[in-house]
C-alpha cells in the first residue's frame, strides 16, 4: 500500500458524493432532452410519464433551436451578462479608487457603499421598477414631469419662450416595455453588484505599495498615468475575478427578468428554461443544454484571461 | 549638476516637529550621508527633498533656485527607494524609460539613455525580464539605473542597502563609490549604518531628533566629536565612557575634573602594566574574530565597556586587567551638557 493510497481512499465518499451530486441531474436532463415529456396531455397521456419509449430523439433540440424565443435569449443572457459586468467594474474601479482617499466619515461611506450587496435580488427589483423606473409613479416620472413643468413655464416667458418653445417635450420612459426592459434589468443588477467590485477593489488597493507612487510622482507621472501604469495592472488579478464571479451568477439572473416584464423583451436563456418547464420538461431539458454549452464557451474565455492574469 | 542649500528647513506633522530648523550647504558634486538612529528625521529631510513631503518652514535650494513650491519631477532629483519600488508590471527596459517618456522624449534617445546606463551597471542582459525575475542586488542596480538616465543634479538614496545580504551591501557600496567617481553628480544618502556613512561620505550630518548634532568629513567626526551622541554613533564598536569613579590615579589626572567623561576608543585601549593603567577591570566576555579580539569588561564600579585588540593572549576571563590608552587620543565630554572639551 503505497503512502497516497489511505488518502485517497478517505476522499473517496466526498468525491464520490460530488460526481452524484453533479452526474444525476446532468444526466436526467440529458435523458429528459431526449424524450418527449410533459407534465399534462390529455390527448397523449402516454407523455406524461419519463420514458424511453417516448423517444424524440434530436427533436427537442430542432425544436427549441427553431423557437421565436430563443436566439433572443442567448441575446438577452450575453447582452445583460456583458453590460452588468462591463459597468460594474467601471463603476467599481471609480468608486474604489474614490473611497481609497482618507476623508471624514469615510467608515460609514464605506459600509453604506457595501449595504446595496445584501438586498434580495426579488425585493431590489420590486423597489427599482417600481418605485424608482416607474414612468408616473417612481423618482423617474416625478423627476421628468416636474422638468416638463418648468420647461412649461418657461415657455410662457416673452422672448426667451421662444427659444424654450423649440425644446422637444420630454417624455418619461416605461421601463416595462419591449424595448427597454432588459435595460431595466441591467440597470438594477449593476446597482447590486457594483458594491461587489468596489469592495474587492478597495481591498487590493490597500495592498498597492506606495513607494512605487512616490517613484513615479518623481518619474514625473500625473495622477491618470499613474492609475493607468501602476494602480490598473496592479488590479488585473481583482478585476478578473470580479468579472468571473459575476459572469457564472449573472447567467442565470432570474428574479429581476420576472418582476421587471416577464420576460417581455428581456427573456433570458433561464426565463425561457422556465417557460418551456410549466410544461414542456423535454424542450426545458434541451435548453438546459443548450445553457450549459454557452455557459461552458464563456468559461473558457473567462478563463483563458483570467488564466492569464494569475499566471503572471 | 547643483549644489543644495537648507535654510532654517522645518518640518511638523500638526504639533509634533519631526525637524526643527536645519541649516545646511552641500557642495556640487558631494557626497553627502545623513546618518542618524531611526526616528531622528533623516529620511523625512531627504523626502522633503525630493518634493515628498511638503516643507513646513524654511527654504530649499537645488542650484541657484528656490524648490519649495516646485513639483517633484521638476526639481532634477532622483531617487532610490529602500524597497526598489520598480514597477512590478513593467519589463528592466520599461522601468528605466518611463521617467524619460513621462517627459515626452523621443523613443530614440530614451533608448541610448537606457542602454548606456544598463551598460555603466552591467544589467544590459536583464533589460527585457521583469523585476520579479530579478534577485535583490539586481533589482537595486535597475533601481539605481531608473535613477541614471535622468540624469539629474542631485542623488537621493534612502537607505538603499538595507534590504541586501551582508555581502551583497559591501559590493554594492563599492559599486555606489564607483558610481559617484564616474558621475561626480551631487548624491545624498540616507542610511543608519555608520559603516556606510564613514566608507561613502565626502561630509557626513549626523542627527538626532530632527537636529543636526554635527557636519564634517568622516575623519573629523572621528576625531573630533562634537559630542557624546556623535562620539558613540561614530566607529564601531562604539566609544567608551568613563566617570571618575571607574579611574585610577594617572586617570583621574587625565581627567582632571570631576564633572567630566573621559572617552575612550576601544581600538586604541591595550592592556599595560600597573604604573600606565587608567583603570583596571575584569574581562567577563572574550569575543575572537580572528582578526581581532572583542574584550568586554566590567570595571568594579560596575561600568561595561570593549576592548578592541590583536593581542590574543592579553586578556584572561576573569582575571583583573590594567587597562590603559594613548592620552593623546582620550577624548574629554562635559558630563552635564555632553559637549566636547578641548584639551
Amino acid at each position: 500500500m503505497s503512502d497516497r493510497t489511505l488518502p485517497r481512499l478517505l476522499q473517496t465518499p466526498a468525491v464520490i458524493l460530488l460526481l452524484i451530486w453533479m452526474l444525476v441531474p446532468l444526466g436526467m436532463t440529458l435523458f429528459f432532452s431526449f424524450i418527449r415529456y410533459v407534465l399534462n396531455s390529455l390527448r397523449r397521456p402516454e407523455w406524461t410519464t419519463p420514458s424511453i419509449e417516448n423517444w424524440r430523439g434530436g427533436g427537442n433540440y430542432s425544436f427549441v433551436w427553431n423557437n421565436d424565443g430563443f436566439w433572443l435569449a442567448i441575446y438577452n443572457s450575453v447582452f445583460m451578462v456583458t453590460s452588468i459586468i462591463v459597468l460594474t467594474v467601471l463603476l467599481g474601479l471609480a468608486i474604489a479608487v474614490l473611497v481609497n482617499k482618507n476623508f471624514p466619515g469615510r467608515g460609514i461611506v464605506r459600509v453604506l457603499l457595501i449595504s446595496p450587496f445584501f438586498v434580495m435580488p426579488a425585493v431590489n427589483a420590486v423597489l427599482w421598477i417600481n418605485m424608482i423606473l416607474d414612468p408616473v409613479l417612481g423618482l423617474q416620472g416625478l423627476a421628468v414631469g416636474g422638468l416638463s413643468n418648468i420647461v412649461d413655464a418657461l415657455r410662457g416667458l416673452p422672448v426667451l419662450g421662444n427659444f424654450f418653445s423649440l425644446w422637444p417635450e420630454i417624455e418619461p420612459i416605461s421601463f416595462r416595455a419591449t424595448q427597454t426592459s432588459a435595460i431595466a434589468v441591467i440597470i438594477m443588477v449593476t446597482w447590486q453588484w457594483t458594491p461587489f467590485a468596489v469592495l474587492i477593489f478597495m481591498t487590493s488597493l490597500q495592498s498597492e505599495d506606495q513607494q512605487q507612487k512616490e517613484a513615479a510622482i518623481l518619474d514625473g507621472a500625473n495622477a491618470w498615468s499613474q492609475f493607468r501604469n501602476l494602480t490598473l495592472p496592479h488590479l488585473g488579478r481583482p478585476i478578473a475575478i470580479v468579472v468571473m464571479i459575476q459572469a457564472i451568477f449573472h447567467l442565470s439572473l432570474y428574479a429581476e427578468v420576472e418582476i421587471v416584464s416577464r420576460g417581455n423583451g428581456n427573456k433570458n436563456l433561464p426565463y425561457l428554461i422556465g417557460e418551456l418547464s410549466t410544461n414542456n420538461i423535454g424542450a426545458a431539458s434541451a435548453a438546459g443544454i443548450f445553457a450549459v454549452i454557452l455557459a461552458n464557451i464563456i468559461a473558457i474565455f473567462l478563463l483563458r484571461m483570467v488564466g492569464k492574469t494569475l499566471m503572471d | 549638476m547643483a549644489g543644495l542649500t537648507l535654510r532654517n528647513v522645518a518640518k511638523s506633522y500638526g504639533a509634533t516637529e519631526v525637524i526643527e530648523s536645519i541649516d545646511l550647504d552641500i557642495d556640487d558634486g558631494e557626497f553627502v550621508v545623513f546618518v542618524g538612529p531611526s526616528g531622528c528625521g533623516k529620511s523625512t529631510l531627504l523626502r522633503m527633498i525630493a518634493g515628498l513631503e511638503e516643507i513646513s518652514g524654511g527654504e530649499i535650494s537645488i542650484g541657484d533656485e528656490i524648490v519649495n513650491d516646485v513639483a517633484p519631477a521638476k526639481r532634477g532629483v532622483a531617487m532610490v527607494f529602500q524597497t526598489y519600488a520598480l514597477y512590478p508590471h513593467m519589463s528592466v527596459y520599461k522601468n528605466m524609460a518611463f521617467g524619460l517618456k513621462q517627459a515626452k522624449m523621443p523613443a530614440d534617445q530614451i533608448d541610448e539613455r537606457v542602454k548606456a546606463a544598463a551598460e555603466i551597471l552591467d544589467i544590459t542582459p536583464l533589460l527585457e525580464r521583469t523585476p520579479r525575475a530579478l534577485s535583490g542586488g539586481q533589482r537595486q542596480r535597475v533601481a539605481i539605473g531608473r535613477a541614471i538616465v535622468r540624469e539629474p543634479d542631485v542623488f537621493l538614496f534612502d537607505e538603499p542597502l538595507s534590504n541586501l545580504d551582508a555581502a551583497l551591501r559591501v559590493q554594492t557600496r563599492i559599486e555606489i563609490a564607483r558610481l559617484h567617481e564616474r558621475l561626480g553628480t551631487t548624491m545624498i544618502y540616507v542610511t543608519h549604518d555608520q559603516v556606510e556613512a564613514m566608507t561613502l561620505a565626502d561630509k557626513i550630518v549626523v542627527l538626532r531628533s530632527g537636529n543636526v548634532e554635527q557636519v564634517g568629513s568622516p575623519i573629523e567626526l572621528y576625531e573630533t566629536p562634537r559630542n557624546m551622541f556623535v562620539a558613540q554613533f561614530i566607529g564601531s564598536p562604539k566609544m567608551n565612557f568613563f566617570g571618575p569613579d571607574d579611574l585610577s590615579e594617572k586617570g583621574h589626572a587625565l581627567l582632571g575634573n570631576p564633572d567630566f567623561v573621559l572617552g575612550l576608543r576601544p581600538e586604541h585601549m591595550a592592556k599595560v602594566s600597573e604604573k600606565d593603567a587608567l583603570l583596571t577591570a575584569v574581562p567577563n566576555l572574550i569575543e575572537n574574530l580572528g582578526e581581532y579580539a572583542l574584550v568586554h569588561c566590567t570595571t568594579p564600579k560596575g561600568t561595561e565597556f570593549i576592548v578592541k585588540t590583536t593581542d590574543f593572549t592579553a586578556f584572561e576571563k576573569s582575571v583583573p586587567a590594567n587597562i590603559g590608552a594613548d592620552p593623546e587620543r582620550a577624548h574629554l565630554f562635559d558630563a552635564k551638557t555632553e559637549l566636547r572639551i578641548e584639551r
